[in-house]
Protein backbone atom coordinates (compact mmCIF):
# COMPACT_ATOMS: atom_id res chain seq x y z
CA UNK A 1 0.00 0.00 0.00
CA UNK A 2 1.38 3.39 -0.92
CA UNK A 3 1.90 5.98 1.83
CA UNK A 4 -0.78 8.25 0.34
CA UNK A 5 -3.40 5.56 0.38
CA UNK A 6 -2.27 4.64 3.87
CA UNK A 7 -2.92 8.14 5.16
CA UNK A 8 -6.31 8.29 3.48
CA UNK A 9 -7.50 5.12 5.13
CA UNK A 10 -9.95 5.77 7.95
CA UNK A 11 -8.89 4.79 11.44
CA UNK A 12 -5.21 5.41 10.77
CA UNK A 13 -4.49 6.89 14.17
CA UNK A 14 -4.69 3.70 16.25
CA UNK A 15 -2.40 2.00 13.72
CA UNK A 16 0.34 4.58 14.17
CA UNK A 17 2.55 2.62 16.48
CA UNK A 18 2.26 -0.38 14.23
CA UNK A 19 3.31 1.55 11.15
CA UNK A 20 6.24 3.00 13.06
CA UNK A 21 7.47 -0.42 14.08
CA UNK A 22 7.07 -1.55 10.51
CA UNK A 23 9.04 1.47 9.29
CA UNK A 24 11.79 0.62 11.75
CA UNK A 25 11.84 -2.99 10.57
CA UNK A 26 12.11 -1.75 7.00
CA UNK A 27 14.96 0.56 7.97
CA UNK A 28 16.93 -2.32 9.46
CA UNK A 29 17.57 -4.02 6.16
CA UNK A 30 19.12 -7.49 6.65
CA UNK A 31 21.22 -6.99 3.54
CA UNK A 32 22.66 -3.74 4.92
CA UNK A 33 23.40 -5.49 8.21
CA UNK A 34 25.12 -8.22 6.23
CA UNK A 35 27.19 -5.51 4.56
CA UNK A 36 28.38 -4.30 7.96
CA UNK A 37 29.19 -7.88 8.96
CA UNK A 38 31.21 -8.36 5.76
CA UNK A 39 33.04 -5.09 6.40
CA UNK A 40 34.02 -6.19 9.91
CA UNK A 41 34.99 -9.64 8.61
CA UNK A 42 37.26 -8.11 5.95
CA UNK A 43 38.87 -5.93 8.61
CA UNK A 44 39.36 -9.01 10.82
CA UNK A 45 40.83 -10.89 7.88
CA UNK A 46 43.29 -8.10 7.16
CA UNK A 47 44.52 -8.11 10.76
CA UNK A 48 45.70 -11.69 10.22
CA UNK A 49 47.93 -10.51 7.38
CA UNK A 50 49.22 -7.31 8.97
CA UNK A 51 51.03 -6.83 12.29
CA UNK A 52 48.87 -5.36 15.09
CA UNK A 53 51.07 -2.25 15.22
CA UNK A 54 49.71 -1.43 11.74
CA UNK A 55 46.16 -2.70 11.94
CA UNK A 56 44.53 -3.55 15.29
CA UNK A 57 41.63 -6.00 15.43
CA UNK A 58 38.03 -4.74 15.48
CA UNK A 59 37.51 -6.33 18.91
CA UNK A 60 40.66 -4.66 20.18
CA UNK A 61 39.49 -1.24 19.01
CA UNK A 62 36.03 -1.75 20.50
CA UNK A 63 37.54 -2.82 23.81
CA UNK A 64 39.90 0.12 23.77
CA UNK A 65 37.00 2.48 23.13
CA UNK A 66 35.14 1.02 26.10
CA UNK A 67 38.16 1.31 28.42
CA UNK A 68 39.38 4.73 27.30
CA UNK A 69 36.00 6.38 27.23
CA UNK A 70 35.77 7.05 30.95
CA UNK A 71 39.38 6.65 31.97
CA UNK A 72 42.63 6.52 30.02
CA UNK A 73 45.36 7.22 32.60
CA UNK A 74 48.07 7.01 29.92
CA UNK A 75 46.82 10.25 28.41
CA UNK A 76 47.60 12.22 31.56
CA UNK A 77 51.33 11.48 31.12
CA UNK A 78 51.23 13.52 27.92
CA UNK A 79 49.88 16.61 29.65
CA UNK A 80 46.21 16.24 28.80
CA UNK A 81 44.04 17.74 31.50
CA UNK A 82 41.28 15.20 30.89
CA UNK A 83 42.72 11.68 30.86
CA UNK A 84 39.72 10.12 29.08
CA UNK A 85 37.92 10.30 25.77
CA UNK A 86 34.70 11.60 27.30
CA UNK A 87 36.16 14.88 28.56
CA UNK A 88 38.01 15.61 25.34
CA UNK A 89 34.99 14.69 23.27
CA UNK A 90 32.98 17.15 25.32
CA UNK A 91 35.59 19.87 24.74
CA UNK A 92 35.55 19.28 20.99
CA UNK A 93 31.76 19.11 20.87
CA UNK A 94 31.42 22.38 22.79
CA UNK A 95 33.77 24.12 20.38
CA UNK A 96 31.94 22.74 17.37
CA UNK A 97 28.57 23.75 18.80
CA UNK A 98 29.64 27.30 19.63
CA UNK A 99 31.36 27.69 16.27
CA UNK A 100 28.41 26.35 14.30
CA UNK A 101 25.97 28.65 16.10
CA UNK A 102 28.16 31.73 15.68
CA UNK A 103 29.16 30.91 12.10
CA UNK A 104 25.59 30.13 11.10
CA UNK A 105 24.28 33.46 12.42
CA UNK A 106 26.93 35.37 10.49
CA UNK A 107 26.62 33.32 7.32
CA UNK A 108 22.82 33.30 7.17
CA UNK A 109 22.60 37.05 7.76
CA UNK A 110 25.21 37.91 5.14
CA UNK A 111 23.81 35.39 2.66
CA UNK A 112 20.27 36.73 2.90
CA UNK A 113 21.50 40.32 2.68
CA UNK A 114 23.59 39.63 -0.40
CA UNK A 115 20.67 37.90 -2.11
CA UNK A 116 18.49 40.94 -1.39
CA UNK A 117 20.89 43.75 -2.26
CA UNK A 118 22.95 43.41 -5.47
CA UNK A 119 25.49 45.89 -4.12
CA UNK A 120 26.17 43.78 -1.04
CA UNK A 121 26.42 40.75 -3.28
CA UNK A 122 28.91 42.39 -5.61
CA UNK A 123 31.01 43.37 -2.62
CA UNK A 124 30.89 40.05 -0.77
CA UNK A 125 30.97 37.63 -3.70
CA UNK A 126 34.70 37.80 -4.51
CA UNK A 127 35.58 37.25 -0.86
CA UNK A 128 33.09 34.44 -0.30
CA UNK A 129 33.86 32.72 -3.60
CA UNK A 130 37.57 32.69 -2.78
CA UNK A 131 36.92 31.48 0.76
CA UNK A 132 34.58 28.85 -0.68
CA UNK A 133 37.17 27.34 -3.01
CA UNK A 134 40.29 27.63 -0.84
CA UNK A 135 40.49 25.12 2.02
CA UNK A 136 39.73 27.10 5.20
CA UNK A 137 42.44 25.02 6.87
CA UNK A 138 44.98 27.41 5.31
CA UNK A 139 44.11 29.94 8.03
CA UNK A 140 44.92 27.61 10.94
CA UNK A 141 48.63 28.52 11.42
CA UNK A 142 47.79 32.24 11.27
CA UNK A 143 45.07 31.89 13.89
CA UNK A 144 47.52 29.98 16.09
CA UNK A 145 49.93 32.92 16.01
CA UNK A 146 47.26 35.59 16.40
CA UNK A 147 45.22 33.93 19.14
CA UNK A 148 47.73 31.50 20.60
CA UNK A 149 47.28 27.81 21.36
CA UNK A 150 43.81 27.31 22.76
CA UNK A 151 40.12 27.31 22.21
CA UNK A 152 39.90 30.62 20.35
CA UNK A 153 41.96 29.72 17.30
CA UNK A 154 40.17 26.42 16.71
CA UNK A 155 36.74 27.98 17.18
CA UNK A 156 37.62 30.88 14.85
CA UNK A 157 38.64 28.45 12.12
CA UNK A 158 35.35 26.55 12.34
CA UNK A 159 33.30 29.77 12.61
CA UNK A 160 34.90 30.94 9.39
CA UNK A 161 34.14 27.68 7.60
CA UNK A 162 30.54 27.49 8.79
CA UNK A 163 29.91 31.16 7.94
CA UNK A 164 31.18 30.74 4.36
CA UNK A 165 29.19 27.53 3.82
CA UNK A 166 25.97 29.01 5.15
CA UNK A 167 26.42 32.27 3.29
CA UNK A 168 26.45 30.28 0.06
CA UNK A 169 23.43 28.19 1.06
CA UNK A 170 21.40 31.14 2.36
CA UNK A 171 22.10 33.27 -0.71
CA UNK A 172 21.10 30.44 -3.03
CA UNK A 173 17.98 29.69 -1.00
CA UNK A 174 16.88 33.33 -1.09
CA UNK A 175 17.47 33.50 -4.82
CA UNK A 176 15.46 30.32 -5.36
CA UNK A 177 12.36 31.72 -3.67
CA UNK A 178 9.69 32.09 -6.33
CA UNK A 179 9.14 35.87 -6.78
CA UNK A 180 5.40 35.25 -6.96
CA UNK A 181 5.31 34.69 -3.19
CA UNK A 182 6.73 38.11 -2.49
CA UNK A 183 4.59 39.76 -5.16
CA UNK A 184 1.44 38.20 -3.72
CA UNK A 185 2.32 39.35 -0.23
CA UNK A 186 3.05 42.85 -1.49
CA UNK A 187 -0.22 42.95 -3.38
CA UNK A 188 -1.97 42.05 -0.17
CA UNK A 189 -0.27 45.04 1.45
CA UNK A 190 2.72 43.55 3.29
CA UNK A 191 5.62 45.91 4.01
CA UNK A 192 9.31 45.04 3.67
CA UNK A 193 9.56 43.85 7.24
CA UNK A 194 6.55 41.56 6.97
CA UNK A 195 7.80 40.20 3.65
CA UNK A 196 11.09 39.35 5.33
CA UNK A 197 9.43 37.77 8.36
CA UNK A 198 6.50 35.97 6.77
CA UNK A 199 7.75 35.14 3.27
CA UNK A 200 11.52 35.20 2.83
CA UNK A 201 12.64 33.67 6.12
CA UNK A 202 10.17 30.75 6.12
CA UNK A 203 10.73 30.07 2.42
CA UNK A 204 14.49 29.80 2.85
CA UNK A 205 14.47 27.77 6.07
CA UNK A 206 14.47 24.26 4.51
CA UNK A 207 17.46 24.90 2.25
CA UNK A 208 19.40 26.78 4.94
CA UNK A 209 18.88 23.98 7.43
CA UNK A 210 20.17 21.52 4.83
CA UNK A 211 23.29 23.66 4.56
CA UNK A 212 23.58 23.71 8.34
CA UNK A 213 23.78 19.92 8.41
CA UNK A 214 26.49 19.92 5.75
CA UNK A 215 28.47 22.55 7.64
CA UNK A 216 28.05 20.60 10.87
CA UNK A 217 29.38 17.43 9.24
CA UNK A 218 32.49 19.23 7.98
CA UNK A 219 33.05 21.10 11.25
CA UNK A 220 34.19 18.01 13.18
CA UNK A 221 37.18 17.27 10.98
CA UNK A 222 38.23 20.89 10.86
CA UNK A 223 37.96 21.28 14.64
CA UNK A 224 39.97 18.08 15.13
CA UNK A 225 42.74 19.17 12.77
CA UNK A 226 42.87 22.60 14.42
CA UNK A 227 43.39 20.81 17.74
CA UNK A 228 46.02 18.59 16.13
CA UNK A 229 47.96 21.67 15.06
CA UNK A 230 47.94 23.29 18.46
CA UNK A 231 45.77 22.66 21.51
CA UNK A 232 45.94 21.34 25.06
CA UNK A 233 42.78 19.26 24.96
CA UNK A 234 40.18 17.92 22.58
CA UNK A 235 40.03 14.85 20.36
CA UNK A 236 42.62 16.28 17.96
CA UNK A 237 45.12 16.54 20.82
CA UNK A 238 44.30 12.98 21.86
CA UNK A 239 44.94 11.74 18.32
CA UNK A 240 48.19 13.70 18.16
CA UNK A 241 49.40 12.22 21.44
CA UNK A 242 48.46 8.70 20.41
CA UNK A 243 50.15 9.16 17.01
CA UNK A 244 53.31 10.21 18.83
CA UNK A 245 53.07 6.99 20.85
CA UNK A 246 52.52 4.90 17.66
CA UNK A 247 49.23 3.59 18.96
CA UNK A 248 46.89 2.92 16.00
CA UNK A 249 44.46 1.07 18.25
CA UNK A 250 44.00 4.16 20.38
CA UNK A 251 43.77 6.43 17.31
CA UNK A 252 41.08 4.24 15.79
CA UNK A 253 39.14 4.18 19.05
CA UNK A 254 39.39 7.99 19.21
CA UNK A 255 38.31 8.35 15.56
CA UNK A 256 35.44 5.95 16.17
CA UNK A 257 34.17 7.95 19.13
CA UNK A 258 34.55 11.22 17.20
CA UNK A 259 32.73 9.76 14.18
CA UNK A 260 29.93 8.39 16.38
CA UNK A 261 29.52 11.79 18.02
CA UNK A 262 29.31 13.39 14.59
CA UNK A 263 26.65 10.88 13.54
CA UNK A 264 24.71 11.50 16.72
CA UNK A 265 24.86 15.26 16.21
CA UNK A 266 23.74 14.84 12.62
CA UNK A 267 20.82 12.62 13.69
CA UNK A 268 19.72 15.22 16.24
CA UNK A 269 20.04 17.95 13.63
CA UNK A 270 18.06 15.88 11.13
CA UNK A 271 15.30 15.34 13.67
CA UNK A 272 15.19 19.04 14.47
CA UNK A 273 15.15 19.94 10.77
CA UNK A 274 12.34 17.47 10.07
CA UNK A 275 10.33 19.00 12.90
CA UNK A 276 10.96 22.58 11.85
CA UNK A 277 10.09 21.99 8.20
CA UNK A 278 7.13 19.64 8.59
CA UNK A 279 5.01 22.13 6.67
CA UNK A 280 7.35 22.32 3.70
CA UNK A 281 6.97 20.25 0.56
CA UNK A 282 10.53 21.13 -0.46
CA UNK A 283 12.01 19.42 2.57
CA UNK A 284 10.60 16.05 1.57
CA UNK B 1 12.78 40.66 -11.17
CA UNK B 2 15.88 42.50 -10.10
CA UNK B 3 17.98 43.97 -12.87
CA UNK B 4 21.53 42.64 -12.92
CA UNK B 5 24.47 44.80 -13.89
CA UNK B 6 27.28 42.39 -14.78
CA UNK B 7 29.83 45.06 -15.73
CA UNK B 8 29.11 47.23 -12.73
CA UNK B 9 29.21 44.21 -10.40
CA UNK B 10 32.57 43.14 -11.83
CA UNK B 11 33.97 46.60 -11.14
CA UNK B 12 32.65 46.48 -7.60
CA UNK B 13 34.24 43.06 -7.08
CA UNK B 14 37.58 44.35 -8.35
CA UNK B 15 37.25 47.41 -6.16
CA UNK B 16 36.61 45.23 -3.12
CA UNK B 17 39.72 43.15 -3.81
CA UNK B 18 41.76 46.31 -4.32
CA UNK B 19 40.34 47.75 -1.11
CA UNK B 20 41.34 44.59 0.77
CA UNK B 21 44.88 44.82 -0.58
CA UNK B 22 45.01 48.51 0.30
CA UNK B 23 43.51 47.87 3.73
CA UNK B 24 46.27 45.33 4.37
CA UNK B 25 48.86 47.95 3.47
CA UNK B 26 47.25 50.55 5.74
CA UNK B 27 47.07 47.98 8.54
CA UNK B 28 50.78 47.26 8.12
CA UNK B 29 51.52 50.98 8.56
CA UNK B 30 49.18 51.49 11.52
CA UNK B 31 49.70 48.21 13.36
CA UNK B 32 53.45 47.89 13.65
CA UNK B 33 53.58 45.18 16.33
CA UNK B 34 56.16 42.49 15.72
CA UNK B 35 55.75 38.75 16.15
CA UNK B 36 59.45 38.73 16.98
CA UNK B 37 62.16 41.38 16.50
CA UNK B 38 62.31 42.31 12.82
CA UNK B 39 59.21 40.24 11.96
CA UNK B 40 56.12 42.45 11.61
CA UNK B 41 52.74 40.87 12.46
CA UNK B 42 51.35 42.50 9.35
CA UNK B 43 53.88 42.81 6.54
CA UNK B 44 53.18 45.43 3.88
CA UNK B 45 53.34 44.56 0.20
CA UNK B 46 56.70 46.31 -0.24
CA UNK B 47 58.16 43.94 2.38
CA UNK B 48 56.36 40.85 1.07
CA UNK B 49 57.66 41.14 -2.47
CA UNK B 50 61.23 42.07 -1.56
CA UNK B 51 62.58 40.80 1.73
CA UNK B 52 60.03 38.04 2.27
CA UNK B 53 60.28 36.74 -1.27
CA UNK B 54 64.06 36.78 -0.96
CA UNK B 55 63.91 34.88 2.32
CA UNK B 56 62.09 32.02 0.60
CA UNK B 57 65.42 31.11 -1.00
CA UNK B 58 66.22 29.47 2.38
CA UNK B 59 63.95 26.65 1.21
CA UNK B 60 66.03 25.87 -1.87
CA UNK B 61 68.10 22.73 -1.24
CA UNK B 62 70.65 23.60 -3.94
CA UNK B 63 71.26 22.33 -7.44
CA UNK B 64 70.81 23.56 -11.03
CA UNK B 65 73.87 25.76 -10.54
CA UNK B 66 72.09 27.75 -7.82
CA UNK B 67 73.72 27.02 -4.44
CA UNK B 68 71.64 26.65 -1.28
CA UNK B 69 71.60 29.31 1.42
CA UNK B 70 72.33 26.55 3.92
CA UNK B 71 75.68 26.04 2.14
CA UNK B 72 76.63 29.66 2.73
CA UNK B 73 75.33 31.22 -0.49
CA UNK B 74 73.70 34.66 -0.58
CA UNK B 75 69.90 34.83 -0.79
CA UNK B 76 68.76 35.45 -4.34
CA UNK B 77 65.49 35.87 -6.18
CA UNK B 78 66.43 33.00 -8.49
CA UNK B 79 66.82 30.62 -5.56
CA UNK B 80 63.55 31.90 -4.08
CA UNK B 81 61.76 31.28 -7.38
CA UNK B 82 63.25 27.79 -7.64
CA UNK B 83 62.22 27.04 -4.05
CA UNK B 84 58.67 28.14 -4.80
CA UNK B 85 58.57 26.02 -7.96
CA UNK B 86 60.02 22.98 -6.19
CA UNK B 87 57.59 23.03 -3.29
CA UNK B 88 54.61 23.91 -5.49
CA UNK B 89 55.49 20.98 -7.74
CA UNK B 90 55.63 18.68 -4.71
CA UNK B 91 52.19 19.76 -3.54
CA UNK B 92 50.63 19.68 -6.99
CA UNK B 93 52.12 16.28 -7.85
CA UNK B 94 50.79 14.83 -4.60
CA UNK B 95 47.38 16.26 -5.36
CA UNK B 96 47.42 15.03 -8.97
CA UNK B 97 48.56 11.54 -8.03
CA UNK B 98 45.97 11.37 -5.24
CA UNK B 99 43.21 12.61 -7.54
CA UNK B 100 44.12 10.05 -10.21
CA UNK B 101 44.40 7.11 -7.83
CA UNK B 102 41.38 8.02 -5.75
CA UNK B 103 39.27 8.99 -8.74
CA UNK B 104 39.91 5.77 -10.65
CA UNK B 105 39.57 3.55 -7.58
CA UNK B 106 36.38 5.28 -6.47
CA UNK B 107 34.83 5.13 -9.93
CA UNK B 108 35.68 1.46 -10.54
CA UNK B 109 34.54 0.38 -7.07
CA UNK B 110 31.42 2.50 -7.34
CA UNK B 111 30.49 1.01 -10.71
CA UNK B 112 31.26 -2.52 -9.54
CA UNK B 113 29.13 -2.19 -6.44
CA UNK B 114 26.28 -0.54 -8.31
CA UNK B 115 26.06 -3.76 -10.28
CA UNK B 116 22.71 -4.62 -8.76
CA UNK B 117 20.35 -3.36 -6.12
CA UNK B 118 21.66 -6.11 -3.84
CA UNK B 119 25.27 -5.03 -3.87
CA UNK B 120 24.18 -1.42 -3.46
CA UNK B 121 22.33 -2.31 -0.28
CA UNK B 122 25.28 -4.38 0.93
CA UNK B 123 27.73 -1.46 0.77
CA UNK B 124 25.31 1.21 1.93
CA UNK B 125 25.96 1.11 5.68
CA UNK B 126 29.72 0.46 5.62
CA UNK B 127 30.06 3.33 3.16
CA UNK B 128 27.99 5.67 5.31
CA UNK B 129 30.09 4.68 8.30
CA UNK B 130 33.36 5.43 6.50
CA UNK B 131 32.02 8.79 5.37
CA UNK B 132 31.26 9.83 8.95
CA UNK B 133 34.90 9.50 10.03
CA UNK B 134 36.31 13.05 9.94
CA UNK B 135 38.80 12.90 7.07
CA UNK B 136 41.31 15.49 8.29
CA UNK B 137 41.55 13.87 11.71
CA UNK B 138 42.79 10.68 10.00
CA UNK B 139 46.07 12.19 8.79
CA UNK B 140 48.11 10.75 11.71
CA UNK B 141 46.73 7.27 11.03
CA UNK B 142 47.82 7.41 7.39
CA UNK B 143 51.21 8.73 8.41
CA UNK B 144 51.63 5.78 10.75
CA UNK B 145 50.69 3.43 7.95
CA UNK B 146 52.46 4.93 4.98
CA UNK B 147 55.05 7.32 6.42
CA UNK B 148 55.37 11.09 6.24
CA UNK B 149 56.98 11.20 2.78
CA UNK B 150 55.24 11.39 -0.57
CA UNK B 151 53.55 7.97 -0.32
CA UNK B 152 51.70 8.77 2.90
CA UNK B 153 50.32 12.03 1.52
CA UNK B 154 49.33 10.55 -1.85
CA UNK B 155 47.50 7.62 -0.24
CA UNK B 156 45.74 9.97 2.16
CA UNK B 157 44.57 12.28 -0.63
CA UNK B 158 43.57 9.26 -2.70
CA UNK B 159 41.53 7.91 0.21
CA UNK B 160 39.73 11.21 0.73
CA UNK B 161 38.97 11.57 -2.98
CA UNK B 162 38.12 7.89 -3.35
CA UNK B 163 35.39 8.05 -0.71
CA UNK B 164 33.82 11.10 -2.37
CA UNK B 165 33.98 9.70 -5.90
CA UNK B 166 32.72 6.32 -4.74
CA UNK B 167 29.70 7.83 -3.02
CA UNK B 168 29.09 10.14 -5.99
CA UNK B 169 29.23 7.24 -8.45
CA UNK B 170 26.84 5.05 -6.46
CA UNK B 171 24.46 7.99 -6.16
CA UNK B 172 24.68 8.88 -9.85
CA UNK B 173 24.06 5.30 -10.96
CA UNK B 174 21.05 5.09 -8.67
CA UNK B 175 19.60 8.20 -10.33
CA UNK B 176 19.81 6.90 -13.88
CA UNK B 177 16.24 6.69 -15.23
CA UNK B 178 15.25 3.04 -15.05
CA UNK B 179 13.84 3.24 -18.60
CA UNK B 180 17.35 3.64 -20.07
CA UNK B 181 18.47 0.41 -18.48
CA UNK B 182 15.23 -1.44 -19.26
CA UNK B 183 15.32 -0.45 -22.91
CA UNK B 184 18.92 -1.57 -23.36
CA UNK B 185 18.22 -4.81 -21.49
CA UNK B 186 15.14 -5.46 -23.61
CA UNK B 187 17.25 -5.07 -26.73
CA UNK B 188 19.57 -7.75 -25.37
CA UNK B 189 22.49 -5.80 -23.86
CA UNK B 190 24.69 -7.75 -21.46
CA UNK B 191 25.54 -6.33 -18.03
CA UNK B 192 29.07 -5.30 -19.09
CA UNK B 193 27.86 -3.80 -22.35
CA UNK B 194 25.17 -1.92 -20.43
CA UNK B 195 27.74 -0.47 -18.02
CA UNK B 196 29.98 0.65 -20.86
CA UNK B 197 27.42 2.12 -23.23
CA UNK B 198 24.55 3.25 -21.00
CA UNK B 199 25.60 3.62 -17.36
CA UNK B 200 28.95 5.31 -17.94
CA UNK B 201 27.70 8.05 -20.31
CA UNK B 202 24.53 8.56 -18.28
CA UNK B 203 26.36 9.38 -15.04
CA UNK B 204 28.79 11.88 -16.62
CA UNK B 205 26.60 14.99 -16.12
CA UNK B 206 25.92 14.11 -12.48
CA UNK B 207 29.62 13.43 -11.88
CA UNK B 208 30.60 17.01 -12.61
CA UNK B 209 29.73 18.25 -9.12
CA UNK B 210 31.51 15.23 -7.64
CA UNK B 211 34.67 16.09 -9.59
CA UNK B 212 34.57 19.73 -8.49
CA UNK B 213 33.88 18.68 -4.91
CA UNK B 214 36.78 16.25 -4.91
CA UNK B 215 39.19 18.89 -6.22
CA UNK B 216 38.31 21.12 -3.25
CA UNK B 217 38.55 18.21 -0.82
CA UNK B 218 41.84 17.18 -2.44
CA UNK B 219 43.42 20.60 -1.87
CA UNK B 220 42.22 20.48 1.74
CA UNK B 221 43.56 16.95 2.22
CA UNK B 222 46.97 17.68 0.74
CA UNK B 223 47.24 20.82 2.88
CA UNK B 224 46.23 18.92 6.02
CA UNK B 225 48.74 16.18 5.30
CA UNK B 226 51.50 18.72 4.70
CA UNK B 227 50.64 20.68 7.84
CA UNK B 228 50.98 17.53 9.91
CA UNK B 229 54.42 16.21 9.15
CA UNK B 230 55.39 16.35 5.48
CA UNK B 231 58.95 17.41 4.71
CA UNK B 232 58.20 19.46 1.60
CA UNK B 233 55.38 21.27 -0.16
CA UNK B 234 53.55 24.55 0.37
CA UNK B 235 51.85 23.37 3.58
CA UNK B 236 55.24 22.37 4.98
CA UNK B 237 56.62 25.82 4.13
CA UNK B 238 53.77 27.45 6.07
CA UNK B 239 54.04 25.38 9.26
CA UNK B 240 57.84 25.51 9.17
CA UNK B 241 57.64 29.31 9.01
CA UNK B 242 55.00 29.23 11.78
CA UNK B 243 57.42 27.55 14.18
CA UNK B 244 59.67 30.61 13.90
CA UNK B 245 56.72 33.05 13.74
CA UNK B 246 57.73 34.23 10.24
CA UNK B 247 54.26 35.62 9.55
CA UNK B 248 55.30 37.35 6.33
CA UNK B 249 56.55 34.10 4.78
CA UNK B 250 53.40 32.28 5.85
CA UNK B 251 51.31 34.99 4.27
CA UNK B 252 53.17 34.92 0.96
CA UNK B 253 53.01 31.12 0.64
CA UNK B 254 49.33 31.14 1.66
CA UNK B 255 48.62 33.70 -1.08
CA UNK B 256 50.32 31.37 -3.55
CA UNK B 257 48.17 28.50 -2.33
CA UNK B 258 45.00 30.59 -2.67
CA UNK B 259 46.06 31.42 -6.21
CA UNK B 260 46.58 27.75 -7.16
CA UNK B 261 43.28 26.56 -5.68
CA UNK B 262 41.25 29.39 -7.23
CA UNK B 263 42.79 28.97 -10.68
CA UNK B 264 42.49 25.18 -10.66
CA UNK B 265 38.85 25.35 -9.57
CA UNK B 266 37.91 27.89 -12.23
CA UNK B 267 39.78 25.96 -14.95
CA UNK B 268 38.17 22.66 -13.98
CA UNK B 269 34.70 24.22 -13.77
CA UNK B 270 35.09 25.77 -17.24
CA UNK B 271 36.56 22.60 -18.71
CA UNK B 272 33.90 20.26 -17.35
CA UNK B 273 31.21 22.77 -18.31
CA UNK B 274 32.45 22.71 -21.89
CA UNK B 275 32.73 18.95 -21.94
CA UNK B 276 29.09 18.71 -20.89
CA UNK B 277 27.79 20.99 -23.64
CA UNK B 278 25.96 17.99 -25.10
CA UNK B 279 23.98 17.25 -21.94
CA UNK B 280 20.47 18.68 -21.59
CA UNK B 281 20.46 21.86 -19.46
CA UNK B 282 18.55 20.29 -16.56
CA UNK B 283 20.93 17.33 -16.22
CA UNK B 284 24.08 19.37 -15.72
CA UNK B 285 24.83 19.48 -12.05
Amino acid sequence: MTPVADSLRPGRAPDRLGSRTRALARAVDPLRLAGVAIGVAVWQGLTMLLPPIILPTPAGVAGRLRDDFWSAPALSYYGLTEPNLYGNLLYTAQNVLVAVLAGASIGIASGLLSARFPLVQAGLDPVVMTAGTVPILIAAPFLLIWFGVGRTSAVCLVVFYVAVTLHIFAARAARNVDPIFEQSARTLGAGSRRVLRDVLLPATVPEILGGLRIALAGAWGLEAVAELLGSQSGMGKVIEVLAGATDPQGIMAALLSLGSTAVLADLLAALAVARLTRWSAAAR
Amino acid sequence: MKVRHPTRDRWISLAVLAALALGWQVLSLVYTAEAQPGEPMVAGWQVLFTRTLLSLSDYWPGGLGVPAVADGAERSYLAALLAILLHSADTILRLAAGLMLGGVAGLVLGLALSWSRWTRRLVDWPLQFIRTLPLLAMVPLFQLWFGTDALGEVVFVAYGIGVIVFAGTVNAVRNIPQIYLDNARALGASRLFLTRTVVLPAIVPAMRSTVLLSLGAGWGAVLGAEYLGAQSGLGYMIVYAQQFAFLDRMFLVALLFVFYTSVSTVVLARLTGRMLAWAPEGQRA
